[in-house]
């Protein structure tokens, strides 16, 4: 690779790009290990029963099938999922939702496993079912786990501030309203996927497609009756995780599968509807509203109501609510709020995390609040925001303290100067006929990190090679963001070397260190702190080295180039390679760990609510405009053109930065317009991608992303991550723009063009 | 595994059916290897089509074309004649699917799955076309609306193939069109469609006007009723709203995952409004 700068700012070109644009580069998918085995599930008929007897025998006759594992044959605890760990690696005594593994299958082929599932004989005792959160809520709906004191309430909490809601009697201005958001599905490249073996050393290898290998190896350890010792995991780069590979997908059950598959390696790999079944979706939502201002305009009361249907299983449900009750109130200083929410098991397919892990849904709501408001106080839209957004110092509606870098009104600032902006009424008013055109708007924020409770540590682990380079042993997964790529830009920066100077190890719980999921917004902040200390703790020792080497006693006098050591007094070069000869193995080495921040002193909320993460202390900040033209004839919206303007601190790489906020928006796009993951009774109807409509290229416009620079002094080179907030506004921004368009607000998701020409008939028929 | 036969000629085609008389039929596969994925249907043996060479080629005599049954919708997109004479059959080909499925997907395929929603059968239909179906007996031609009569039915008689749809070009002064409505912009199956054939005198008149509407019945619709409602009218959209309340009572939509059958109803109505000249 020819040297480029690396400088932090410019677009250094990411260095997974020639790998994965050649196809070279493996993913957990590519690997087909010598003399493997398939694995795969047969899944429950059911929605919620007992299982009373699995029936194997015929499956085992099958030629080719190897084995056919139940419960029992699991020794460990047979549950996965964090922080809950409720979800059974093979389903024992219940099933709790249509996706249910019930056996694992091990045979030569994939056919042989889907024969083999067909000839399995499950006889099951079907119990009363509850698809609807509220209904879930009821004293007598049917509880899928027993064992719970609060049945199927997963978590909830209240945030009273202020006179509550009682103060919306003291607006002047008020609006109520509810929204209702359909599940999403990640729909990444790469389904669930992984390959396991038992080696000679009785040691269970996994490479796996996984936002989590070190949390898997202990959640394995646990679920399979192992020491975490004899699990090894690593984790190459992933075709897509966006969160539904934020802990175990397949890999309790490959490693049940290579434990029991006489040493031969195994390998399962989900078609696109087993991913659909058994995958985590974004959390459906209901929500309820009401918002007051005083005349003013200054806002004075909000209060609302969440409810999550987290499905059969908890996942990441209470973090999830946690984060949606911290952003429902938006990026506003309201002095009285009343937030209230629930997240609740039902008898549908699962939720967890999902980029933006809650924002999206109340930001979806809480923002089409704040235009129905400025309409009715005949205010400017943005204007109004403007007016009530934070500044550092501020506390927002939810009680949260905006103490580190606070740019929404900088962004608001950048988008009231844009052509877009200005010019709206103007393009609103040329809409060709039977066309109609409208701009609108959203703003909002993304916590990031892990809260006050979890610690978010990132251990970042550096060595220089013996031929003079640099190995960076990256703790966190990368799926696609280009967090590797970044940590080239980092490392090299400080340690003043080319791109070519480094070679990147991805996350394997023997050689890296652990270092955190990839997930929250944090895998550039958290990492990147811990390897920015870790390059300056080798550079320190490499320069002190050259001290040794009879360089004098200054290392001010020396200066670490590409490839060398320059001393400036003498004009000599020692190179590296000479250096890395002259030390030993472990001086080689440079570990260094990092503990992200929190905001300590919180009890606005209750503790449950607080330990699922309750507050953030960093966080990013946007705000959206979407300039849409719907046909009237057919209801369809396009979208002609979008801009962003974003605080995520200091821009390390505009090229990334840009990547991560058009691929956040296009998500969201799909979101606000097509993505509608329908289920009816646990029975999910848009079964693939054929049904489930993703947007393609034609369907999203050209992106301006306008990077507003605030500086982050907790983050690396002063950045603040960005993997989420780009998918939080595209659904308010595009629903204004829709109801400006036809005077109505379409309050469930997603705005389909069907949809939308009801809205006109609705409109029409008045 | 499956076996899969590739004849060079009719003649093999024909042998290696009779040989394996259970065998399924490949015109490209965009709908055959999606059913045998889900299962839908079961064969040991497929006969694939893509290398029969009586199956492929485009000819026209000036008067008539006639497209081969194997020819692709990347080839009917890229054909002169078919851009230039038969605009409604060069538009669905432009909005069939993707490059892909495009380059993939057969007329012939797209005829013999006789999906109501199959991109390129409205335009067939106003275009009246005609079909060659061929034996190892003989022969017999059959227009489009006669051949198929239901979701997946036709009139395709065992050991019967399509071997090619032959279409009276249209003389100058005939305007045709085709306009989708699916779920988004590409890659998309129709939830409404609506093919259009007009003779239009030089002050603006309608002469013949033919409407055939894709996705809104068991089979693409036509109606004489209709298109009576055109004869002798200038377009406008007085007229185009008549035509389309009328069409809007005779559709038999459904409701299913895509779209619900009130909105198809609406669209088969308001598409027609788009034949109003910009």
């Amino acid at each position: 690779m020819k040297d480029s700068t690396v400088a932090i700012g410019t677009a250094l070109p990411r260095a997974d790009g020639p790998g994965k644009v050649c196809g070279t580069e493996k993913y957990a998918a590519d690997y087909y290990p010598e003399g493997m085995l398939w694995a795969g599930v047969k899944t429950s008929d059911y929605a919620h029963a007992l299982v009373k007897e699995i029936d194997v025998s015929a499956a085992l006759i099958i030629p080719g099938v190897h084995a056919v594992l139940i419960h029992k044959d699991v020794k460990g605890s047979n549950r996965v999922g964090v922080p809950e760990s409720d979800a059974p690696v093979l389903a024992d005594y219940k099933v709790c939702h249509k996706g249910d593994p019930v056996a694992l299958i091990i045979a030569e082929s994939r056919e042989m496993v889907s024969r083999a599932a067909a000839a399995i004989n499950v006889e099951y005792q079907a119990l009363p079912a509850v698809f609807d959160p509220e209904q879930a809520l009821l004293p007598d709906a049917p509880v899928l786990h027993e064992n719970r004191a609060d049945k199927n309430l997963l978590l909830s909490g209240a945030i009273n501030k202020g006179k509550g809601a009682l103060a919306l009697e003291e607006c002047t201005f008020s609006v109520e309203s509810e929204f209702n958001l359909p599940a999403q599905e990640h729909a990444y490249l790469e389904t669930e996927t992984g390959v396991a073996c038992l080696n000679d050393d009785g040691v269970l290898e996994l490479v796996a497609s996984t936002q989590t290998p070190f949390r898997d190896r202990m959640e394995l350890a646990h679920a399979l009756g192992l020491p975490a010792t004899k699990i090894k995991i690593s984790a190459p780069y992933l075709g897509g995780g966006f969160g539904g590979k934020d802990g175990i997908t397949v890999q309790g059950l490959l490693g049940l599968a290579a434990l029991n598959s006489s040493g031969r390696p195994v390998k399962m790999w989900n078609s696109r509807e087993e991913s659909f079944k058994s995958s985590s979706k974004r959390h459906p939502a209901r929500m309820h509203y009401r918002l007051g201002c005083k005349q003013d305009g200054s806002l004075h009361a909000l209060s609302c109501r969440i409810v999550l249907d987290t499905g059969a299983y908890a996942s990441l449900g209470g973090p999830v609510l946690a984060l949606a009750m911290e952003h429902a109130a938006g990026v506003y200083r309201i002095e009285n709020t009343y937030i209230e929410g629930f997240c609740v098991y039902t008898n549908n397919p699962i939720s967890g995390a999902f980029r933006g892990f809650g924002a999206p849904q109340v930001l979806a709501a809480v923002e089409q609040m704040i235009d129905m408001l400025a309409d009715k106080i005949g205010m400017d839209p943005l204007e109004f925001r403007l007016k009530n957004a934070v500044n550092r110092g501020d506390e927002l509606g939810s009680g949260v303290l905006m103490s580190r870098s606070t740019g929404i009104v900088a962004c608001l600032q950048t988008m009231q100067k844009h052509p877009l902006w200005i010019n709206r009424r103007q393009w609103e008013k040329d809409a060709p006929p039977f066309k109609r055109r409208a701009v609108g708007m959203a703003a909002g924020m993304q916590g990031t990190g892990y809260g006050p409770v979890v610690a978010d540590v990132a251990n970042a682990k550096l060595e220089l090679l013996v031929d003079g380079r640099f190995r960076i042993y990256s703790g966190v997964a990368d799926m696609g963001q280009g967090n590797n790529a970044t940590n080239v830009q980092i490392a090299g920066e400080i340690l003043g070397q080319s791109a070519a100077a480094f070679e990147l190890l991805q996350p394997d719980t023997e050689r890296s260190l652990p270092s955190g999921s990839s997930s929250a917004s944090r895998t550039t902040y958290s990492f990147g702190n811990a390897l920015q200390g870790a390059c300056r703790l080798l550079k320190e020792r490499i320069l002190t080295r050259v001290c040794q080497m009879g360089m004098g006693i200054y290392q001010e006098d020396l200066l670490l180039v590409p490839g060398r050591v320059h001393h400036i007094p003498s004009g000599k070069d020692i190179p590296l390679t000479v250096i890395a000869t002259a030390m030993t193995d472990s001086e080689r080495v440079s570990v260094n760990s990092y503990t992200a921040p929190v905001a300590r002193h919180h009890e606005i909320v209750n503790p449950a609510v607080r330990a699922a993460g309750f507050p953030h202390l960093v966080f990013c900040f946007a705000c959206h405009l979407a300039r849409i033209e719907i046909n009237e004839l057919t209801g369809e919206v396009t979208i002609c053109d979008y801009l962003a303007c974003t605080d995520g601190g200091r821009v390390l790489n505009p090229q990334l930065y840009e990547q991560q906020i058009q691929g956040g928006i296009v998500q969201g796009i799909g979101y606000a317009l097509w993505e509608d993951f329908k289920v009816s009774a646990g029975e999910i109807l848009s079964s693939n991608l054929s049904t489930y409509i993703i947007p393609g290229s034609l369907d999203v416009p050209d992106i301006i992303s306008l990077p507003v620079e605030t500086v982050e002094d907790s983050g690396p080179f002063g950045m603040k991550g960005i993997g989420e907030i780009g998918i939080n506004l595209p659904y308010p921004a595009i629903a204004n723009a829709v109801a400006r368009a036809t005077g109505r607000r379409i309050k469930t998701g997603p705005l389909s063009a069907e949809r939308v020409w009801q809205a006109l008939q609705a409109e029409e028929e008045q | 595994m499956k076996k899969v036969l590739f004849p060079l000629n009719v003649e093999e085609m024909w042998s290696m059916w009779q040989d394996n008389p259970e065998a399924g039929l490949l015109a490209g596969g965009t709908d055959l290897l999606v059913k045998l994925r889900s299962q839908r249907i079961r064969l040991k043996t497929i006969i694939c089509l893509e290398k029969v060479k009586e199956l492929q080629q485009i000819n026209t005599d000036g008067a008539q074309i006639f497209i081969g049954a194997m020819t692709n919708h990347q080839q009917l997109l890229e054909n002169q004649v078919v851009k230039s004479r038969l605009g409604c059959l060069h538009q669905a080909a432009a909005v069939l699917g993707s490059p892909p499925i495009r380059h993939m997907g057969t007329i012939g395929g797209n005829i013999c799955t006789a999906s109501p929603a199959g991109d390129t059968l409205p335009p067939l239909y106003v275009l009246q076309a005609n079909l060659e179906l061929v034996s190892p007996t003989g022969s017999r031609i059959v227009p489009i609306e006669e051949f198929i009569y239901g979701p997946g039915k036709t009139a395709l008689a065992p050991m019967e193939v399509l071997k090619q749809v032959i279409i009276d070009l249209p003389v100058p002064g005939i305007q045709t069109h085709y306009h989708k409505v699916g779920q988004r912009k590409a890659l998309a199956i129709s939830v409404c469609s609506l093919a259009c054939y007009m003779q239009l005198a030089p002050d603006g008149s309608v002469g013949e006007a033919r409407l055939a509407w894709g996705s809104v019945g068991p089979t693409v619709m036509r109606f004489p009723e209709v298109e009576a409602l055109l004869y002798g009218r200038k377009i406008s959209l007085d007229i185009l709203r008549q035509c389309g309340e009328l069409a809007s009572q005779k559709v038999t939509p459904i409701s299913d995952v895509r779209a619900g059958a009130e909105y198809r109803r609406r669209l088969t109505a308001n598409l027609l409004i788009r034949l109003l000249p910009d």
